[in-house]
């Protein structure tokens, strides 16, 4: 259910459509909520994908969503709707509803969005920003930096940033500066770096069998392919695979949309990265060659639930992992609970933007 | 059910007449007479009852019948402002209980009118001589109106055993101690202590009479509610209008500039409402309920308010102005636009002092109870116009469970445990416990119990003004404020106003309206370690 309300009304119209809600199912319903979820979108299309997401997104993790489109161009002002859904009765056995508030607006009205959020805020709980555009987070000026102020984690997609090396040493630097520690933290989460959480961890239990069986073994070449628009997994990936070996980024190279390549020192020598974009594809890391001392491993997708590690030369069993197949609203809904920030991220970004000032230098 | 405002010590409101100063003006529109009104539709008021209404209307004069006056006014007023809607039966059953002398304040012959009409009234409804006179006027007018009631002989002694007198004083009792100190003893020269009811409405809230319960009806909450469990209390009282009310295009339809300029927010919430208000989160819990034990509680805890020196002002209180932001969607004006809008509008010179308005429409201060149970303890409070959203609240924020187990990364503390009183809106409290989320891991994650008292007890919580006029009625001086409480709020923001008079700070800090107030507040309490409840 759904309707443009005044402003200053949605409270009550929340209340009154929960109460509709109520009325219809003949059952008593509670609101689901654990948190608020602020989400920003750019464009008229992104929020009608996000608008459908939300139940998923509610089902993993319940929350006050505050549905942002704020759309550059034409003027258009403020305006509100409200939506109340019920959970699915799998979800909650007493039966429970989550609420949603969608603002509107285009052309200078975008910067009143803060404001109108500050006043559907609920106290108490934490707040999360969605941040949903393809502009990368700290490039997009004074109304990220606002909305993100009430905010305890700032979630945002990396995929199909466009002018990524931009966008990566950005992030890196913004990362350093938004973070903050102690009494009042806040965290910011890429969801690709959550997406990598498999392949990170295959990756980083093959080499810690390698270490323990070849002491002396080491990588000397990496070679990641991946799918359209992935590029950024990709140089994620690698940068995180550096900062676990110990290794800088002495030069580097971009072909756009073709290939880029590193020159890597480490405590065990010279190691070369090079990232490779194949034409066609999920879009998504497709295979990862370590060209390992003695043994070089590939680490490859077999299917879309499954990644497996072995040998080139394929003279053993392959070792697999279950990957669980998650949407993108799964993806969010697990990062809205997962908030204490990850070490091993910041160290990967770090990396990432040594990498993206050693193409730039290079 | 909820919709049972009886005083809840039992005492039975007594026949009589409430007689309202003031009766064509705002607050007896927007709240007194729905007040009446509710009290009628739940069957509460005195069998033998009647509403008289004195005053002159705006225009000057009433034309027609004056009663059928004040019964039109009412009838839009409580079709506007009343929790329960109007209902033509019970409109019938008590509008015919409604009268209205017109006569100014400041005249003797007036009053002999009054005394003429209520007597008859009396005669009428049965009503034994009782009066309830509600002065609904300005603190100025507080004298004249209590003196021409004296040498009217409209006021009964204490002692009569037929028929009494209560008089009730709204807020502000004062604009300073001394002014204060006059109000009380001009009130005094008509009216015995004991029949004087100075009315703060916010002790009428559900959740702030919730206070007491809370504390000393549960076992668990009393044991831990002191210095060695409770890290800081936050008091916020949000407002979201400003002093002045727009229409769509833009032209002006309310203002409170000519009460508000030069009185402040300090004056206007901290030193009645707020301080109140902590009075009953920081008092010893007292042997009775008797009215006297309550408020010698009450008044014990504002004698141990830590005296605010200049040095203390400098670092623990900030005032602040709104400026030009955003409310709803709108583009709202700053205050002192707002300013010159009303006088403008008016039709008045700007007065030199309101040039560049210095009142403060927001205050935040961090104060100290100097006692055995709060040494230590911090209370912080803030108030303020044009915040994002009307919202007050009592927060005790517990202190941090120790370091180790759940709680050992410095970085990601958890979330403390809070118990949130909502005094409005939707009154009710929340407590935020730490809880694991489902899964291998130990994820800890902050959830809320929640109570709210229109869905918690099935229905939508009486007015402040209905309680407390049932209270006047049964002569329970409980909720009301006695004149050592009034002075002793006065004593504590004295040295405030004083150190404000005395500055030469030309601009206050600025916050832009739809924002939580200026960062000059954050100075208060973070480097405390702690940071502005998000309301």
């Amino acid at each position: 259910m759904s309707g443009q309300v005044p402003l200053r009304e949605v409270e009550r119209e929340l209340k009154q459509r929960m109460q509709e809600l109520q009325g219809e199912s003949g059952s008593a319903f509670h609101r689901a909520r654990m948190s608020n979820l602020i989400v920003f979108c750019d464009s008229l299309q992104r929020s009608i994908e996000l608008n459908d997401d939300v139940p998923a997104i509610s089902s993993v993790h319940p929350a006050r969503t505050i549905l942002l489109v704020g759309e550059p161009g034409v003027e258009r002002p403020l305006s509100a709707r409200v939506t109340v859904r019920p959970l699915p009765r799998q979800q909650s056995a007493t039966g429970a509803c989550v609420e949603m508030v969608t603002l509107h607006a285009g052309g200078s009205a975008v910067e009143r969005l803060p404001f109108a959020v500050r006043s559907l805020l609920i106290g108490d709980l934490p707040v999360n920003l969605l941040w949903a555009s393809s502009v990368p987070p700290p490039l997009a000026g004074v109304l990220m930096h606002e909305l993100a102020e009430p905010a305890q984690q700032i979630i945002y997609d990396s995929i199909g940033w466009p002018d990524l090396v931009r966008g990566v040493a950005a992030t890196a630097a913004w990362l350093e500066r938004i973070e903050r520690k102690g009494i009042r933290w806040r965290v910011a989460s890429d969801l690709n770096w959550r997406r990598l959480k498999y392949w990170r961890r295959l990756l980083a239990q093959t080499l810690d069998a390698m270490q323990v069986s070849h002491p002396d073994g080491k990588v000397c070449e990496v070679a990641i392919e991946h799918g359209p628009h992935a590029s950024i997994q990709a140089w994620l990936l690698a940068s995180w695979l550096a900062s676990w070996l110990g290794a800088t980024p002495r030069g580097g190279r971009v072909t756009p949309g073709v290939e880029m390549t590193w020159q890597f020192d480490g405590p065990r020598g010279e190691m070369q990265v090079r990232i490779r974009r194949r034409e066609e594809g999920a879009p998504t890391l497709h295979r990862v060659r370590l060209g390992c001392d003695p043994q070089p491993l590939v680490v490859s997708r077999e299917g879309p639930q499954r990644l497996s590690v072995q040998n080139e030369d394929g003279d053993t069993a392959p070792r697999t992992v279950t990957v669980p197949a998650l949407s993108a609203a799964d993806l969010i809904g697990r990062q809205l609970s997962d908030r204490e920030g990850d070490e091993r991220f910041v160290a990967a970004m770090r990396g990432a933007q040594a990498m993206a000032r050693a193409v730039v230098g290079g | 059910m909820l919709s049972d405002p009886m005083p809840a010590r039992g005492l039975l409101p007594q026949s009589c007449q409430l007689v309202i100063f003031g009766a064509p003006g705002d607050l007896a529109w927007r709240k007194l007479l729905p007040a009446v009104y509710n009290l009628n539709v739940d069957g509460v008021l005195p069998s033998h009852f009647a509403v008289t209404g004195f005053g002159l209307p705006a225009e000057g004069s009433v034309s027609g019948d004056p009663d059928e006056h004040l019964r039109n006014r009412a009838r839009t007023g409580i079709q506007k402002f009343s929790r329960q809607p109007l209902d033509e039966g019970h409109w019938q059953d008590f509008s015919r209980a409604l009268f209205y002398v017109p006569g100014s304040f400041n005249d003797a012959q007036a009053y002999t009118q009054l005394k003429a009409k209520l007597d008859a009234v009396d005669q009428q409804f049965g009503i034994p001589a009782a009066r309830v006179y509600y002065l609904a006027v300005p603190p100025s007018l507080v004298g004249m109106c209590v003196a021409h009631l004296r040498d009217a002989g409209m006021i009964t002694s204490p002692t009569e055993r037929v028929g009494f007198s209560r008089v009730i004083v709204e807020k502000p009792i004062g604009r300073d101690l001394t002014s204060a100190q006059e109000v009380i003893r001009t009130v005094a020269q008509a009216f015995d202590e004991s029949q004087t009811y100075r009315i703060d409405h916010y002790l009428g809230k559900e959740t702030v009479q919730n206070l007491l319960v809370l504390r000393f009806a549960n076992s668990i909450f009393e044991p831990l509610w002191n210095n060695r469990f409770i890290d800081h209390v936050q008091i916020t009282v949000a407002e979201e209008e400003g002093l002045v009310q727009y229409d769509d295009q833009g032209g002006i339809n309310g203002s409170r500039v000519g009460y508000y300029e030069g009185v402040g927010a300090l004056r206007d919430m901290v030193q009645n409402h707020i301080l109140q208000v902590l009075c009953l989160v920081a008092m010893e819990p007292p042997y009775s309920l008797a009215p006297d034990l309550v408020r010698d509680a009450k008044s014990g805890v504002l004698t141990c308010l830590r005296p605010m020196t200049p040095d203390n002002i400098e670092r623990h209180v900030v005032r602040a102005q709104y400026i030009e932001g955003d409310m709803h969607g709108r583009r709202v004006p700053g205050f002192r636009k707002e300013v010159r809008d009303f006088f403008l509008s008016a039709n008045r010179p700007l007065p030199q002092a309101s040039v560049n308005s210095t009142t403060e429409t927001f205050v935040a201060m961090k104060l100290f109870i100097d006692n055995w149970r709060w040494s230590g303890v911090p209370f912080y409070i803030r108030t303020g116009k044009r915040l994002p959203r009307r919202a007050s609240e009592v927060a005790i924020q517990f202190k941090d469970v120790p370091s180790v187990l759940f709680n050992v990364n410095p970085d990601v503390p958890l979330e403390p445990t809070v118990l949130s009183l909502r005094v409005q809106p939707e009154e009710g409290m929340a407590m935020r416990i730490a809880s694991k989320l489902p899964g291998p891991k130990v994820r800890i994650y902050p959830v809320q119990m929640e109570f709210n008292y229109a869905t918690g007890l099935g229905g939508v919580p009486p007015e402040a003004y209905e309680r407390l006029l049932l209270d006047v009625m049964a002569g329970d001086a409980t909720l009301f404020l006695r004149k050592d409480a009034v002075e002793l709020a006065w004593q504590f923001v004295m040295p405030i106003l004083d150190h404000w008079g005395n500055s030469r700070q030309r601009d206050l800090p600025e916050y832009q309206c739809g924002t939580w107030g200026p960062v000059e507040a954050n100075r208060i309490i973070e480097p405390d370690g702690r940071y502005w409840r998000t309301l």
